[in-house]
Protein backbone atom coordinates (compact mmCIF):
# COMPACT_ATOMS: atom_id res chain seq x y z
CA UNK A 1 0.00 0.00 0.00
CA UNK A 2 2.91 2.32 0.79
CA UNK A 3 4.46 1.74 -2.64
CA UNK A 4 1.06 2.31 -4.26
CA UNK A 5 0.61 5.53 -2.30
CA UNK A 6 4.11 6.65 -3.30
CA UNK A 7 3.49 6.13 -7.02
CA UNK A 8 0.07 7.81 -6.75
CA UNK A 9 1.56 10.77 -4.89
CA UNK A 10 4.16 11.20 -7.62
CA UNK A 11 1.49 11.05 -10.35
CA UNK A 12 -0.63 13.66 -8.52
CA UNK A 13 2.33 15.97 -7.97
CA UNK A 14 3.26 15.99 -11.69
CA UNK A 15 0.22 17.98 -12.84
CA UNK A 16 -1.53 20.08 -10.19
CA UNK A 17 -4.49 20.92 -12.46
CA UNK A 18 -5.10 17.21 -13.08
CA UNK A 19 -4.61 16.27 -9.43
CA UNK A 20 -8.34 15.73 -8.61
CA UNK A 21 -8.87 13.40 -11.57
CA UNK A 22 -5.68 11.43 -10.91
CA UNK A 23 -6.53 11.26 -7.21
CA UNK A 24 -10.02 9.89 -7.89
CA UNK A 25 -8.67 7.25 -10.29
CA UNK A 26 -5.89 6.41 -7.86
CA UNK A 27 -8.18 6.15 -4.85
CA UNK A 28 -10.47 3.85 -6.79
CA UNK A 29 -7.46 1.70 -7.69
CA UNK A 30 -6.39 1.75 -4.03
CA UNK A 31 -9.81 0.49 -2.99
CA UNK A 32 -9.47 -2.29 -5.54
CA UNK A 33 -6.05 -3.11 -4.10
CA UNK A 34 -7.55 -3.30 -0.60
CA UNK A 35 -10.28 -5.55 -1.93
CA UNK A 36 -7.67 -7.74 -3.56
CA UNK A 37 -5.69 -8.06 -0.33
CA UNK A 38 -8.83 -8.70 1.71
CA UNK A 39 -10.32 -11.36 -0.59
CA UNK A 40 -6.97 -12.70 -1.83
CA UNK A 41 -8.32 -12.05 -5.33
CA UNK A 42 -5.24 -12.08 -7.50
CA UNK A 43 -7.42 -11.64 -10.60
CA UNK A 44 -8.09 -8.01 -9.67
CA UNK A 45 -4.39 -7.14 -9.92
CA UNK A 46 -4.54 -6.17 -13.61
CA UNK A 47 -7.24 -3.56 -12.89
CA UNK A 48 -5.26 -2.11 -9.99
CA UNK A 49 -2.22 -1.68 -12.24
CA UNK A 50 -4.25 -0.28 -15.10
CA UNK A 51 -5.99 2.29 -12.89
CA UNK A 52 -2.78 3.50 -11.25
CA UNK A 53 -1.03 3.45 -14.63
CA UNK A 54 -3.93 5.40 -16.14
CA UNK A 55 -3.55 8.13 -13.52
CA UNK A 56 0.13 8.49 -14.42
CA UNK A 57 -0.48 8.30 -18.19
CA UNK A 58 -3.06 11.09 -17.96
CA UNK A 59 -0.40 13.44 -16.57
CA UNK A 60 1.92 12.54 -19.45
CA UNK A 61 -0.53 12.69 -22.31
CA UNK A 62 -2.66 15.72 -21.37
CA UNK A 63 0.15 18.23 -20.76
CA UNK A 64 3.38 16.82 -22.17
CA UNK A 65 6.59 18.49 -20.89
CA UNK A 66 9.27 16.41 -22.54
CA UNK A 67 10.34 12.92 -21.43
CA UNK A 68 9.65 12.10 -17.77
CA UNK A 69 12.93 10.68 -16.56
CA UNK A 70 11.25 9.14 -13.53
CA UNK A 71 9.12 6.82 -15.72
CA UNK A 72 11.42 3.80 -15.04
CA UNK A 73 10.97 4.38 -11.31
CA UNK A 74 7.19 4.52 -11.77
CA UNK A 75 7.25 1.27 -13.78
CA UNK A 76 9.46 -0.45 -11.22
CA UNK A 77 7.28 0.93 -8.41
CA UNK A 78 4.17 -0.48 -10.04
CA UNK A 79 5.85 -3.86 -10.42
CA UNK A 80 7.04 -3.82 -6.81
CA UNK A 81 3.54 -2.91 -5.65
CA UNK A 82 2.08 -5.80 -7.68
CA UNK A 83 4.65 -8.32 -6.46
CA UNK A 84 4.23 -7.36 -2.80
CA UNK A 85 0.43 -7.47 -3.11
CA UNK A 86 0.55 -10.94 -4.67
CA UNK A 87 3.00 -12.10 -1.99
CA UNK A 88 0.55 -10.92 0.65
CA UNK A 89 -2.25 -12.85 -1.08
CA UNK A 90 -0.15 -16.01 -1.27
CA UNK A 91 0.78 -16.08 2.41
CA UNK A 92 -1.66 -17.44 4.95
CA UNK A 93 -1.43 -16.87 8.68
CA UNK A 94 -1.62 -20.61 9.33
CA UNK A 95 1.30 -21.49 7.04
CA UNK A 96 4.61 -21.08 8.78
CA UNK A 97 7.30 -20.50 6.17
CA UNK A 98 10.93 -21.18 6.89
CA UNK A 99 13.19 -18.16 7.04
CA UNK A 100 15.00 -19.34 3.90
CA UNK A 101 11.72 -19.36 1.94
CA UNK A 102 10.96 -15.77 2.92
CA UNK A 103 14.50 -14.57 2.21
CA UNK A 104 14.56 -16.34 -1.18
CA UNK A 105 11.33 -14.68 -2.28
CA UNK A 106 12.39 -11.26 -1.01
CA UNK A 107 15.65 -11.54 -2.95
CA UNK A 108 13.82 -12.76 -6.07
CA UNK A 109 11.36 -9.86 -5.92
CA UNK A 110 14.18 -7.38 -5.41
CA UNK A 111 16.16 -8.81 -8.35
CA UNK A 112 13.08 -8.76 -10.59
CA UNK A 113 12.25 -5.15 -9.71
CA UNK A 114 15.85 -3.99 -10.14
CA UNK A 115 16.09 -5.81 -13.48
CA UNK A 116 12.79 -4.20 -14.53
CA UNK A 117 14.12 -0.82 -13.49
CA UNK A 118 17.27 -1.46 -15.53
CA UNK A 119 15.35 -2.46 -18.65
CA UNK A 120 13.03 0.49 -18.26
CA UNK A 121 15.94 2.89 -17.77
CA UNK A 122 17.59 1.44 -20.84
CA UNK A 123 14.43 2.16 -22.86
CA UNK A 124 14.41 5.79 -21.70
CA UNK A 125 18.13 6.12 -22.35
CA UNK A 126 17.76 4.71 -25.85
CA UNK A 127 14.90 7.14 -26.52
CA UNK A 128 17.10 10.02 -25.42
CA UNK A 129 20.08 8.80 -27.47
CA UNK A 130 20.62 10.59 -30.82
CA UNK A 131 20.14 7.50 -32.93
CA UNK A 132 17.41 9.08 -34.98
CA UNK A 133 13.78 8.16 -35.23
CA UNK A 134 11.88 6.85 -38.12
CA UNK A 135 10.12 3.83 -39.41
CA UNK A 136 12.59 1.32 -37.99
CA UNK A 137 11.95 2.26 -34.37
CA UNK A 138 8.22 2.44 -34.95
CA UNK A 139 8.31 -1.04 -36.47
CA UNK A 140 10.37 -2.33 -33.54
CA UNK A 141 7.80 -0.88 -31.13
CA UNK A 142 4.94 -2.37 -33.09
CA UNK A 143 6.67 -5.76 -33.13
CA UNK A 144 7.21 -5.57 -29.36
CA UNK A 145 3.53 -4.73 -28.87
CA UNK A 146 2.44 -7.57 -31.13
CA UNK A 147 4.81 -9.94 -29.27
CA UNK A 148 3.43 -8.87 -25.90
CA UNK A 149 -0.16 -9.30 -27.10
CA UNK A 150 0.71 -12.70 -28.57
CA UNK A 151 2.31 -13.76 -25.28
CA UNK A 152 -0.76 -12.54 -23.38
CA UNK A 153 -3.12 -14.51 -25.61
CA UNK A 154 -0.96 -17.64 -25.35
CA UNK A 155 -0.80 -17.45 -21.58
CA UNK A 156 -4.49 -16.68 -21.28
CA UNK A 157 -5.44 -19.81 -23.23
CA UNK B 1 0.74 -33.20 -9.78
CA UNK B 2 -1.77 -30.60 -10.93
CA UNK B 3 -0.33 -27.40 -12.36
CA UNK B 4 -1.72 -23.95 -11.60
CA UNK B 5 -0.34 -20.74 -13.12
CA UNK B 6 -0.69 -17.43 -11.36
CA UNK B 7 -3.13 -15.07 -13.12
CA UNK B 8 -0.60 -12.29 -12.73
CA UNK B 9 1.50 -13.58 -15.64
CA UNK B 10 -1.44 -12.79 -17.92
CA UNK B 11 -1.99 -9.52 -16.04
CA UNK B 12 1.63 -8.46 -16.51
CA UNK B 13 1.64 -9.40 -20.20
CA UNK B 14 -1.67 -7.61 -20.69
CA UNK B 15 -0.49 -4.45 -18.92
CA UNK B 16 2.73 -4.50 -20.97
CA UNK B 17 0.87 -4.96 -24.26
CA UNK B 18 -1.64 -2.25 -23.41
CA UNK B 19 1.08 0.22 -22.41
CA UNK B 20 3.09 -0.53 -25.56
CA UNK B 21 0.07 -0.03 -27.80
CA UNK B 22 -0.92 3.23 -26.13
CA UNK B 23 2.73 4.33 -26.20
CA UNK B 24 2.90 3.69 -29.92
CA UNK B 25 -0.41 5.43 -30.48
CA UNK B 26 0.47 8.59 -28.57
CA UNK B 27 4.19 8.44 -29.29
CA UNK B 28 5.36 8.60 -25.66
CA UNK B 29 8.42 6.70 -24.51
CA UNK B 30 7.28 6.81 -20.85
CA UNK B 31 4.61 4.26 -21.66
CA UNK B 32 7.19 1.92 -23.15
CA UNK B 33 9.27 2.44 -20.01
CA UNK B 34 6.20 1.53 -17.95
CA UNK B 35 5.63 -1.59 -20.05
CA UNK B 36 9.23 -2.83 -19.92
CA UNK B 37 9.31 -4.15 -16.28
CA UNK B 38 5.99 -5.94 -16.78
CA UNK B 39 7.09 -7.47 -20.07
CA UNK B 40 10.24 -8.71 -18.33
CA UNK B 41 8.25 -10.13 -15.40
CA UNK B 42 5.81 -11.87 -17.78
CA UNK B 43 8.70 -13.39 -19.70
CA UNK B 44 10.35 -14.56 -16.47
CA UNK B 45 7.03 -15.99 -15.26
CA UNK B 46 6.44 -17.85 -18.53
CA UNK B 47 9.94 -19.32 -18.44
CA UNK B 48 9.61 -20.75 -14.92
CA UNK B 49 6.84 -23.23 -15.72
CA UNK B 50 8.77 -26.49 -15.16
CA UNK B 51 7.37 -29.27 -12.98
CA UNK B 52 9.71 -29.58 -9.99
CA UNK B 53 8.78 -33.27 -9.65
CA UNK B 54 8.61 -33.29 -5.86
CA UNK B 55 7.74 -36.63 -4.29
CA UNK B 56 7.39 -37.60 -0.64
CA UNK B 57 7.13 -40.63 1.60
CA UNK B 58 5.58 -40.82 5.07
CA UNK B 59 6.67 -43.08 7.89
CA UNK B 60 5.12 -43.18 11.34
CA UNK B 61 7.41 -44.37 14.12
CA UNK B 62 4.64 -46.28 15.91
CA UNK B 63 1.06 -47.36 15.41
CA UNK B 64 0.03 -47.27 19.08
CA UNK B 65 0.55 -44.63 21.73
CA UNK B 66 -0.80 -43.65 25.08
CA UNK B 67 -2.58 -40.38 25.71
CA UNK B 68 0.07 -37.75 26.46
CA UNK B 69 2.82 -39.49 24.50
CA UNK B 70 4.25 -38.27 21.20
CA UNK B 71 4.43 -39.95 17.81
CA UNK B 72 6.88 -38.86 15.15
CA UNK B 73 6.15 -38.76 11.42
CA UNK B 74 9.16 -38.88 9.17
CA UNK B 75 8.59 -37.05 5.89
CA UNK B 76 11.17 -37.69 3.18
CA UNK B 77 11.04 -35.23 0.30
CA UNK B 78 12.78 -35.82 -3.01
CA UNK B 79 13.14 -33.60 -6.05
CA UNK B 80 15.38 -33.81 -9.15
CA UNK B 81 16.53 -30.22 -8.56
CA UNK B 82 16.35 -27.67 -5.75
CA UNK B 83 12.80 -26.46 -5.11
CA UNK B 84 12.47 -22.98 -3.67
CA UNK B 85 9.22 -23.51 -1.88
CA UNK B 86 7.20 -26.55 -0.89
CA UNK B 87 4.09 -26.15 1.27
CA UNK B 88 3.26 -29.26 3.29
CA UNK B 89 -0.05 -30.06 4.93
CA UNK B 90 -0.24 -33.30 6.87
CA UNK B 91 -3.85 -34.42 6.93
CA UNK B 92 -4.43 -35.34 10.52
CA UNK B 93 -7.11 -34.96 13.14
CA UNK B 94 -7.20 -31.83 15.33
CA UNK B 95 -6.17 -33.92 18.34
CA UNK B 96 -2.89 -34.81 16.64
CA UNK B 97 -1.87 -31.49 15.07
CA UNK B 98 1.94 -31.46 14.86
CA UNK B 99 4.00 -29.09 16.95
CA UNK B 100 5.73 -26.39 14.95
CA UNK B 101 2.78 -25.72 12.70
CA UNK B 102 0.76 -27.47 10.06
CA UNK B 103 0.87 -26.50 7.18
CA UNK B 104 4.44 -25.27 6.80
CA UNK B 105 6.63 -24.03 3.95
CA UNK B 106 10.09 -25.44 3.40
CA UNK B 107 12.92 -25.33 0.92
CA UNK B 108 13.76 -28.72 -0.60
CA UNK B 109 17.36 -29.04 -1.74
CA UNK B 110 16.92 -32.27 -3.80
CA UNK B 111 16.45 -34.41 -0.69
CA UNK B 112 15.21 -33.40 2.68
CA UNK B 113 13.88 -35.23 5.73
CA UNK B 114 11.49 -33.62 8.16
CA UNK B 115 10.38 -35.04 11.47
CA UNK B 116 6.96 -33.88 12.60
CA UNK B 117 6.07 -34.49 16.22
CA UNK B 118 2.45 -35.37 16.87
CA UNK B 119 1.43 -34.92 20.50
CA UNK B 120 -1.32 -37.45 21.29
CA UNK B 121 -3.68 -35.09 23.07
CA UNK B 122 -6.72 -37.36 23.09
CA UNK B 123 -7.51 -41.06 22.85
CA UNK B 124 -8.97 -42.41 19.64
CA UNK B 125 -8.25 -44.24 16.42
CA UNK B 126 -6.75 -41.83 13.92
CA UNK B 127 -5.38 -41.80 10.40
CA UNK B 128 -2.13 -39.91 9.82
CA UNK B 129 -1.74 -38.74 6.23
CA UNK B 130 -1.74 -38.42 3.33
CA UNK B 131 0.51 -35.43 2.84
CA UNK B 132 -0.73 -32.58 0.66
CA UNK B 133 2.10 -30.95 -1.28
CA UNK B 134 2.28 -27.65 -3.07
CA UNK B 135 5.52 -26.88 -4.83
CA UNK B 136 6.17 -23.54 -6.42
CA UNK B 137 8.84 -21.39 -7.97
CA UNK B 138 10.55 -18.65 -6.02
CA UNK B 139 8.28 -15.87 -7.25
CA UNK B 140 5.06 -17.85 -7.02
CA UNK B 141 4.26 -17.70 -10.74
CA UNK B 142 3.52 -21.43 -10.92
CA UNK B 143 2.50 -24.06 -8.43
CA UNK B 144 2.03 -27.80 -8.58
CA UNK B 145 -0.31 -29.50 -6.15
CA UNK B 146 -0.62 -33.15 -5.29
CA UNK B 147 -0.73 -35.67 -2.47
CA UNK B 148 1.84 -38.16 -1.34
CA UNK B 149 2.07 -41.02 1.12
CA UNK B 150 -0.71 -43.29 2.27
CA UNK B 151 -2.75 -42.71 5.43
CA UNK B 152 -1.31 -44.64 8.35
CA UNK B 153 -3.31 -45.73 11.38
CA UNK B 154 -2.43 -44.51 14.85
CA UNK B 155 -4.28 -45.74 17.90
CA UNK B 156 -4.05 -43.56 20.96
CA UNK B 157 -5.08 -45.42 24.06
CA UNK B 158 -6.61 -43.58 27.01
CA UNK B 159 -4.35 -43.15 30.02
CA UNK B 160 -5.25 -45.45 32.90
CA UNK B 161 -5.72 -44.29 36.48
CA UNK B 162 -4.13 -46.25 39.28
CA UNK B 163 -6.88 -47.81 41.39
CA UNK B 164 -5.92 -49.19 44.77
CA UNK B 165 -9.30 -50.68 45.59
CA UNK B 166 -12.24 -51.85 43.57
CA UNK B 167 -15.93 -52.14 44.24
CA UNK B 168 -16.93 -55.51 45.59
CA UNK B 169 -20.06 -56.97 44.01
CA UNK B 170 -22.92 -58.14 46.18
CA UNK B 171 -22.81 -61.59 44.62
CA UNK B 172 -20.10 -63.61 42.94
CA UNK B 173 -20.22 -66.06 40.07
CA UNK B 174 -19.52 -69.79 40.07
CA UNK B 175 -16.00 -69.68 38.60
CA UNK B 176 -12.72 -69.48 40.47
CA UNK B 177 -11.35 -65.99 40.88
CA UNK B 178 -9.78 -63.60 43.36
CA UNK B 179 -12.97 -62.26 44.90
CA UNK B 180 -13.91 -63.61 48.31
CA UNK B 181 -17.47 -64.88 48.10
CA UNK B 182 -19.99 -64.12 50.83
CA UNK B 183 -21.20 -67.70 50.63
CA UNK B 184 -19.54 -70.54 52.53
CA UNK B 185 -17.79 -73.43 50.86
CA UNK B 186 -14.31 -74.63 49.92
CA UNK B 187 -11.72 -71.93 50.09
CA UNK B 188 -8.85 -70.45 52.07
CA UNK B 189 -10.42 -67.65 54.06
CA UNK B 190 -11.96 -68.84 57.34
CA UNK B 191 -15.71 -68.18 57.60
CA UNK B 192 -17.35 -70.13 60.44
CA UNK B 193 -17.55 -73.35 62.51
CA UNK B 194 -20.46 -75.75 62.34
CA UNK B 195 -21.30 -79.24 63.50
CA UNK B 196 -19.96 -82.18 61.54
CA UNK B 197 -22.25 -83.66 58.89
CA UNK B 198 -21.83 -86.90 56.99
CA UNK B 199 -19.67 -86.27 53.93
CA UNK B 200 -17.49 -83.59 55.54
CA UNK B 201 -13.76 -84.10 55.02
CA UNK B 202 -11.61 -85.14 57.94
CA UNK B 203 -9.10 -82.41 57.14
CA UNK B 204 -11.80 -79.76 57.73
CA UNK B 205 -12.43 -80.88 61.32
CA UNK B 206 -11.59 -78.17 63.84
CA UNK B 207 -9.99 -80.32 66.54
CA UNK B 208 -9.78 -77.58 69.11
CA UNK B 209 -13.53 -76.79 68.90
CA UNK B 210 -14.31 -80.51 68.81
CA UNK B 211 -12.30 -81.12 72.02
CA UNK B 212 -13.96 -78.18 73.75
CA UNK B 213 -17.56 -79.10 72.84
CA UNK B 214 -17.25 -82.85 72.92
CA UNK B 215 -18.60 -83.43 69.41
CA UNK B 216 -17.16 -83.05 65.92
CA UNK B 217 -17.03 -79.53 64.46
CA UNK B 218 -15.73 -78.52 61.08
CA UNK B 219 -14.34 -75.26 59.67
CA UNK B 220 -16.09 -73.46 56.88
CA UNK B 221 -14.38 -71.14 54.40
CA UNK B 222 -15.33 -68.43 51.97
CA UNK B 223 -14.63 -69.66 48.46
CA UNK B 224 -12.67 -67.43 46.01
CA UNK B 225 -14.85 -66.72 43.07
CA UNK B 226 -14.85 -64.41 40.14
CA UNK B 227 -17.35 -61.68 39.38
CA UNK B 228 -19.02 -60.41 36.28
CA UNK B 229 -18.64 -56.68 35.81
CA UNK B 230 -20.53 -54.80 33.12
CA UNK B 231 -19.35 -51.28 32.33
CA UNK B 232 -22.41 -49.41 31.16
CA UNK B 233 -21.33 -46.27 29.27
CA UNK B 234 -23.85 -43.56 28.52
CA UNK B 235 -22.87 -42.22 25.11
CA UNK B 236 -25.97 -40.22 24.31
CA UNK B 237 -24.35 -36.87 25.03
CA UNK B 238 -20.93 -35.35 25.55
CA UNK B 239 -20.33 -32.01 27.19
CA UNK B 240 -17.00 -30.61 26.08
CA UNK B 241 -14.81 -27.64 26.81
CA UNK B 242 -11.66 -27.45 24.75
CA UNK B 243 -9.93 -30.79 24.64
CA UNK B 244 -11.74 -32.23 27.68
CA UNK B 245 -15.25 -33.54 28.03
CA UNK B 246 -17.48 -36.02 29.80
CA UNK B 247 -16.92 -38.70 27.14
CA UNK B 248 -13.15 -38.50 27.67
CA UNK B 249 -13.60 -39.00 31.41
CA UNK B 250 -16.02 -41.87 30.79
CA UNK B 251 -13.61 -43.66 28.48
CA UNK B 252 -10.69 -43.10 30.83
CA UNK B 253 -12.63 -44.47 33.79
CA UNK B 254 -13.88 -47.45 31.78
CA UNK B 255 -10.34 -48.31 30.65
CA UNK B 256 -9.03 -48.05 34.22
CA UNK B 257 -11.82 -50.18 35.68
CA UNK B 258 -11.61 -52.82 32.95
CA UNK B 259 -7.86 -53.05 33.39
CA UNK B 260 -8.09 -53.59 37.16
CA UNK B 261 -11.04 -55.99 37.13
CA UNK B 262 -9.42 -58.12 34.44
CA UNK B 263 -6.21 -58.18 36.46
CA UNK B 264 -8.30 -59.72 39.24
CA UNK B 265 -9.44 -62.51 36.88
CA UNK B 266 -13.00 -61.18 36.74
CA UNK B 267 -15.07 -61.22 33.60
CA UNK B 268 -15.67 -57.75 32.19
CA UNK B 269 -18.18 -56.73 29.55
CA UNK B 270 -18.99 -53.37 28.13
CA UNK B 271 -22.20 -51.77 26.94
CA UNK B 272 -22.16 -48.49 25.09
CA UNK B 273 -25.69 -47.17 25.37
CA UNK B 274 -26.27 -44.18 23.15
CA UNK B 275 -27.40 -43.14 19.71
CA UNK B 276 -25.46 -46.14 18.47
CA UNK B 277 -25.60 -49.07 20.91
CA UNK B 278 -22.70 -51.51 20.99
CA UNK B 279 -21.60 -54.17 23.44
CA UNK B 280 -18.96 -56.75 24.28
CA UNK B 281 -19.96 -59.92 26.10
CA UNK B 282 -18.26 -60.40 29.48
CA UNK B 283 -15.05 -62.34 29.27
CA UNK B 284 -11.71 -62.44 31.03
CA UNK B 285 -8.07 -62.31 30.08
CA UNK B 286 -5.67 -60.02 28.29
CA UNK B 287 -7.40 -60.49 24.96
CA UNK B 288 -10.61 -59.11 26.46
CA UNK B 289 -8.68 -56.07 27.69
CA UNK B 290 -7.49 -55.39 24.14
CA UNK B 291 -11.02 -55.88 22.83
CA UNK B 292 -12.40 -53.45 25.38
CA UNK B 293 -9.77 -50.81 24.74
CA UNK B 294 -10.25 -51.13 20.99
CA UNK B 295 -14.00 -50.76 21.37
CA UNK B 296 -13.46 -47.74 23.63
CA UNK B 297 -11.44 -46.08 20.87
CA UNK B 298 -14.47 -46.31 18.59
CA UNK B 299 -16.74 -44.59 21.13
CA UNK B 300 -18.40 -41.55 19.74
CA UNK B 301 -21.52 -39.54 20.21
CA UNK B 302 -24.15 -40.32 17.60
CA UNK B 303 -27.16 -38.06 17.66
CA UNK B 304 -30.37 -40.05 17.81
CA UNK B 305 -33.93 -39.34 18.82
CA UNK B 306 -34.93 -43.01 18.91
CA UNK B 307 -36.48 -44.13 22.18
CA UNK B 308 -34.28 -46.89 23.51
CA UNK B 309 -34.44 -49.15 26.53
CA UNK B 310 -32.33 -52.01 27.79
CA UNK B 311 -34.53 -54.45 25.89
CA UNK B 312 -32.42 -53.68 22.79
CA UNK B 313 -29.42 -55.33 24.47
CA UNK B 314 -28.91 -59.08 24.08
CA UNK B 315 -29.57 -60.87 27.41
CA UNK B 316 -26.04 -62.31 27.52
CA UNK B 317 -24.52 -58.83 27.78
CA UNK B 318 -26.05 -58.49 31.24
CA UNK B 319 -25.49 -61.81 33.03
CA UNK B 320 -27.35 -62.46 36.30
CA UNK B 321 -25.61 -61.32 39.51
CA UNK B 322 -23.36 -59.01 37.47
CA UNK B 323 -22.09 -55.80 38.99
CA UNK B 324 -23.19 -53.03 36.63
CA UNK B 325 -21.02 -49.92 36.82
CA UNK B 326 -22.77 -47.14 34.97
CA UNK B 327 -20.68 -44.16 33.83
CA UNK B 328 -23.07 -41.44 32.87
CA UNK B 329 -23.31 -37.64 32.86
CA UNK B 330 -27.02 -38.03 33.75
CA UNK B 331 -28.07 -35.82 30.88
CA UNK B 332 -30.28 -38.05 28.79
CA UNK B 333 -33.61 -39.36 29.98
CA UNK B 334 -33.25 -42.56 27.98
CA UNK B 335 -30.10 -43.68 29.78
CA UNK B 336 -31.51 -42.54 33.14
CA UNK B 337 -34.64 -44.65 32.50
CA UNK B 338 -32.61 -47.64 31.33
CA UNK B 339 -30.56 -47.58 34.53
CA UNK B 340 -33.66 -47.51 36.73
CA UNK B 341 -34.99 -50.39 34.63
CA UNK B 342 -31.80 -52.35 35.30
CA UNK B 343 -32.17 -51.75 39.01
CA UNK B 344 -35.81 -52.86 38.88
CA UNK B 345 -34.62 -56.10 37.28
CA UNK B 346 -32.44 -56.78 40.31
CA UNK B 347 -29.00 -55.91 38.96
CA UNK B 348 -26.35 -54.76 41.38
CA UNK B 349 -26.08 -51.25 39.98
CA UNK B 350 -23.66 -48.44 40.82
CA UNK B 351 -23.97 -45.08 39.10
CA UNK B 352 -20.79 -43.05 38.70
CA UNK B 353 -21.95 -39.65 37.58
CA UNK B 354 -19.37 -38.10 35.27
CA UNK B 355 -20.17 -34.55 36.21
CA UNK B 356 -20.75 -32.14 33.32
CA UNK B 357 -20.69 -29.15 35.71
CA UNK B 358 -16.99 -28.28 35.20
CA UNK B 359 -17.70 -27.95 31.48
CA UNK B 360 -20.87 -25.84 31.77
CA UNK B 361 -20.65 -22.25 32.94
CA UNK B 362 -23.65 -20.41 34.31
CA UNK B 363 -24.87 -17.55 32.13
CA UNK B 364 -24.32 -13.92 33.05
CA UNK B 365 -27.84 -12.62 33.44
CA UNK B 366 -30.40 -13.50 36.11
CA UNK B 367 -32.53 -15.64 33.79
CA UNK B 368 -29.54 -17.77 32.78
CA UNK B 369 -28.49 -18.19 36.40
CA UNK B 370 -32.02 -19.26 37.28
CA UNK B 371 -32.02 -21.80 34.43
CA UNK B 372 -28.68 -23.13 35.66
CA UNK B 373 -30.03 -23.56 39.18
CA UNK B 374 -33.16 -25.30 37.89
CA UNK B 375 -31.02 -27.63 35.84
CA UNK B 376 -28.94 -28.48 38.89
CA UNK B 377 -32.11 -29.09 40.92
CA UNK B 378 -33.49 -31.44 38.28
CA UNK B 379 -30.21 -33.38 38.38
CA UNK B 380 -30.47 -33.53 42.17
CA UNK B 381 -34.01 -34.92 41.85
CA UNK B 382 -32.81 -37.62 39.45
CA UNK B 383 -30.03 -38.58 41.85
CA UNK B 384 -32.61 -38.88 44.63
CA UNK B 385 -34.64 -41.29 42.51
CA UNK B 386 -31.64 -43.58 42.22
CA UNK B 387 -30.89 -43.39 45.92
CA UNK B 388 -34.51 -44.25 46.70
CA UNK B 389 -34.12 -47.33 44.52
CA UNK B 390 -31.06 -48.33 46.55
CA UNK B 391 -28.56 -47.36 43.88
CA UNK B 392 -25.43 -45.58 45.03
CA UNK B 393 -24.81 -42.44 42.97
CA UNK B 394 -21.45 -40.74 43.24
CA UNK B 395 -20.30 -37.65 41.43
CA UNK B 396 -16.94 -37.73 39.68
CA UNK B 397 -15.49 -34.43 38.52
CA UNK B 398 -12.63 -33.76 36.17
CA UNK B 399 -9.39 -33.72 38.15
CA UNK B 400 -10.64 -35.88 41.02
CA UNK B 401 -9.21 -39.32 41.68
CA UNK B 402 -11.49 -42.18 40.68
CA UNK B 403 -10.28 -44.07 43.74
CA UNK B 404 -11.97 -41.57 46.06
CA UNK B 405 -15.23 -41.96 44.17
CA UNK B 406 -15.14 -45.74 44.47
CA UNK B 407 -14.43 -45.39 48.17
CA UNK B 408 -17.57 -43.29 48.47
CA UNK B 409 -19.62 -46.11 46.93
CA UNK B 410 -18.13 -48.60 49.36
CA UNK B 411 -19.10 -46.32 52.24
CA UNK B 412 -22.63 -46.02 50.86
CA UNK B 413 -22.91 -49.79 50.65
CA UNK B 414 -21.89 -50.19 54.27
CA UNK B 415 -25.08 -48.44 55.34
CA UNK B 416 -27.51 -49.10 52.53
CA UNK B 417 -28.25 -52.39 50.83
CA UNK B 418 -30.48 -52.82 47.81
CA UNK B 419 -33.86 -54.16 48.84
CA UNK B 420 -34.91 -57.51 47.47
CA UNK B 421 -38.18 -57.53 45.64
Amino acid sequence: MLVYAGVLAYAISRQVELAPVVAIVGVFGGMLLLFMLWRRAEDVLAWVLLLLGLGYVLTIVVHPHGVDEAAPLVGAGLLLCAELAVWSCNEHARVRPERRVVVARAVAVAVLVVAGLGVSALVVALAAAPVGGGLGWTLLGALAAVGAIGLTLRLAR
Amino acid sequence: MTHFASPRIVAYAGVAAFALLVGLAVGRVELVALAAPFALAAAVGASLGRDPGVSATLALDRDRALEGEEAVVRVELHAPADVDRVDLLLQVSDELQPTGGNPRSVVVPRERTLELTLPCRRWGAFAVGPLLLRAGDRLGFHRWEGRAGAAQPLRVYPSVETLRSLLEPLETQAFIGNQLSRTKGEGIEFADIRGWLPGDRVRSINWRATARRGELHVNQQHPERNTDVVLFLDTFTDIREGTRGTLDLTVRAAASLAHRYLQRKDRVGIVSFGGYASWLLPSSGTRQLYRIVDSLLQMDIVLSFAVKGIEILPPRTLPPKALVLALTPLLDRRSAGALLDLRARGFDLVVIEVSPLPFVASGGDARARLAYRLWQLSREALRLRYVQAGVPVVEWRDGEALDAVLEEVTAFRRYAKPARA
